[in-house]
């Protein structure tokens, strides 16, 4: 497709890489006495800023766009499930599960059912979690390399997740404390700034593109404007509201999501970060619908006509290739390219650790050698680092879906699973390990059956489809943890009288 | 019809916690305010596909009769755009709902 490479992003990558290792290294210097404490006086912005920046993966910053550039309003549905489900995390669950005084996943679920094979069972479902989102960000960084590099999809994967690990590993190696504030602005920045000019090139309102894009897509072709405008035109209203449920109960059961809540120091801070947390996140959904229309008004003006495969092609890097089309400056598209990269390398960078740590940590200490000493486990958390990141490259060569698509799996599995799994734990003392086990089970299988059976029994993925099972998952599993935990004997007293004493008081 | 129970805090031996049931006191009005943002959440977020999926099945005729809101219709700038908002209130006004409860709680204590 493309021929020649670009050297302006590839430059502009190197220098970002660079200053950001260098950057890394000099606030690791100035802070060494305060390495590890908190500080108290942090602002609730910033607290917010910190939640965005965790947040905004590839899926967002290219994903999305690329979902609205395909399917017009269907792409709200992630949007809002993206958005919502922080609402559902505040109110049934955050304050909760910060008294409960646990950090990752499965030391909740085994602290709270009082069961390792429930904490396995978890930690195994965090991994492949991890591993899922983490195949939806290598896809990115594989479309944008094969962009600037102008080689194929494959080479260029290889080629990214080659650098994206060499950053990794010399990051990690000078311990790089990520700024997560400059990170949240430096992306915001190389996302809006373009659209901005975007519009202006076009010709409509630059200042608030978020709302001009309205224009634009009233302004194309009658039968191509309606397609984008309708709200049914590319899925009907139960995919709709199942995927936008799915999202919001995957948000609010996400393992990376929820132990932000744990890096601030106390319970008020961290709810009142939400509310700027999701003015963050807001402020780039709102933008990236613009792309998707921008890119479609281009392409009408211009008379290029792409086939649906070409578009299909194109979606998830529909983002830079507007900027492109429209004839942005170089460094502009390169700016896109490179937020997008920083985007996935820094969601990979924390799902990779996060999930070599549940290997480490809570299948290998806690099953196989508790008798590992810290050394020991280190070099097992770092083999599993490597083995993960294979693993996602193999996965990732051909990518099941867009971005978006493949993202939102992860969010299924997480709302069929682990949701129900802490909603119940904080709202019902009855819930015990059986239940638990039992329903962490059915929403694993309700996940991954309409994948693996979908070809078999075709209804099955009318009634759950991939990217939207937790609609019909989530009540099903909370019903049979239910169901088995009333079967079972409850838990021990010690348990309910936390729960009571802890994590209900105010 | 709370009035009685709220006077009289749950004995230490029941340990019963149940969203459906709240515990008098504190989680009762906890529960309470978590059920009036999650209606407004869930009326907000679901009604507005549910009332389109059951109103408008044809797209020219919808797109001619539905009323518009900055140029769009003001079902398509509602989900895009408004619904963010929305969520940012509903988080501001349960954050300022749970500080009252829990600083009226820990003085009482």
């Amino acid at each position: 497709m493309e021929q020649s490479i670009r050297y302006t992003p590839f430059f502009l990558l190197c220098g970002v890489l660079i200053v950001s290792l260098i950057v890394g290294l000099l606030s690791r210097r100035s802070d060494r006495g305060g390495y590890g404490v908190q500080v108290r006086s942090i602002g609730h912005a910033s607290i917010g800023a910190a939640i965005a920046s965790n947040w905004m993966s590839a899926a967002s910053f290219l994903g999305i766009a690329g979902v609205f550039f395909l399917n017009g309003y269907f792409a709200f549905a992630y949007i809002l499930g993206w958005t919502g489900g922080y609402v559902l995390l505040l109110v049934l669950m955050g304050s909760q599960i910060r008294r409960f005084g646990k950090y990752t996943a499965p030391d909740f679920v085994e602290a709270r059912y009082d069961s390792s094979v429930a904490r396995v069972f978890s930690a195994v479902i965090a991994i492949v979690i991890s591993l899922i989102y983490c195949v939806a960000q290598y896809k990115g960084i594989g479309m944008v390399f094969a962009w600037m590099f102008g080689i194929d999809y494959t080479q260029a994967l290889v080629f990214g997740t080659l650098i994206t690990f060499v950053y990794l590993v010399v990051a990690g190696g000078l311990k790089a404390a990520r700024n997560p504030q400059m990170h949240y602005l430096v992306l915001i920045i190389s996302f809006v700034v373009p659209l901005m000019l975007i519009a202006k090139k076009l010709g409509y309102n630059w200042l608030v593109p978020q709302f001009s894009y309205g224009r634009a897509l009233r302004d194309l072709p009658e039968q191509v404007s309606n397609a984008y405008l309708f709200p049914w035109t590319f899925g009907s209203p139960y995919e709709w509201i199942a995927l936008c449920f799915t999202l919001m109960v995957g948000t609010a059961g996400l393992p990376h999501v929820l132990s932000r809540f744990y890096t601030v120091p106390n319970n008020r801070d961290a709810r009142w970060g939400v509310v700027w947390g999701l003015f963050f996140i807001g402020l780039l959904y709102w933008s990236a619908p613009a792309f998707g229309a921008f890119a479609r008004t281009w392409l009408t003006n211009s008379g290029t006509i792409l086939t649906p495969a070409d578009s299909q092609a194109l979606a998830d890097i529909i983002v830079i290739k507007t900027a492109e089309w429209v004839g942005l400056n170089e460094i502009f598209v390169s700016v896109l390219a490179i937020g997008g990269i920083l985007a996935a390398i820094s969601t990979i960078t924390g799902l990779l650790v996060t999930g070599a740590g549940a290997i480490s940590y809570d299948i290998y200490y806690r099953l196989i050698n508790p008798k590992a000493t810290e050394s020991h486990l280190l070099l097992v958390a770092k083999g599993a680092t490597l083995a993960l990141a294979l693993l996602v490259l193999v996965i990732a060569v051909n990518p099941p879906g867009l971005i978006a698509q493949i993202t939102a799996v992860a969010f299924a599995l997480a709302g069929n699973t682990l949701f129900p799994v802490f909603l119940l734990g904080i709202w019902w003392d009855r819930a015990n390990k059986y239940g638990a086990i039992a329903g962490m089970m059915v929403g694993t299988i309700i996940t991954f059956a309409p994948i693996l059976l979908g070809n078999l029994i075709p209804t099955l993925r009318t009634i759950l489809p991939p990217t939207s099972s937790a609609l019909v998952g989530a009540p099903v599993v909370i019903l049979t943890m239910i169901i088995v935990s009333r079967l079972t004997p409850p838990p021990p007293e010690r348990l309910r009288r936390f729960l009571v004493e802890k994590v209900h008081s105010p | 019809m709370s009035q009685t129970n709220e006077q009289e805090p749950p004995s230490r031996d029941d340990l019963r916690i149940n969203f459906f049931r709240p515990r008098a006191g504190f989680m009762r009005k906890e529960v309470t305010i978590i059920w009036i943002t999650l209606a407004a959440w869930a009326i907000m977020t679901f009604g507005m596909p549910i009332h389109l999926a059951l109103t408008h099945s044809d797209p020219t005729r919808t797109l001619a009769e539905v009323p518009y809101i900055f140029g769009i219709p003001a079902y398509f700038w509602f989900s895009g755009q408004f619904l963010i908002l929305w969520f940012i209130f509903l988080c501001f006004i349960f954050n300022v709902l749970i500080d009252w409860l829990s600083s009226s709680y820990r003085r009482r204590r």
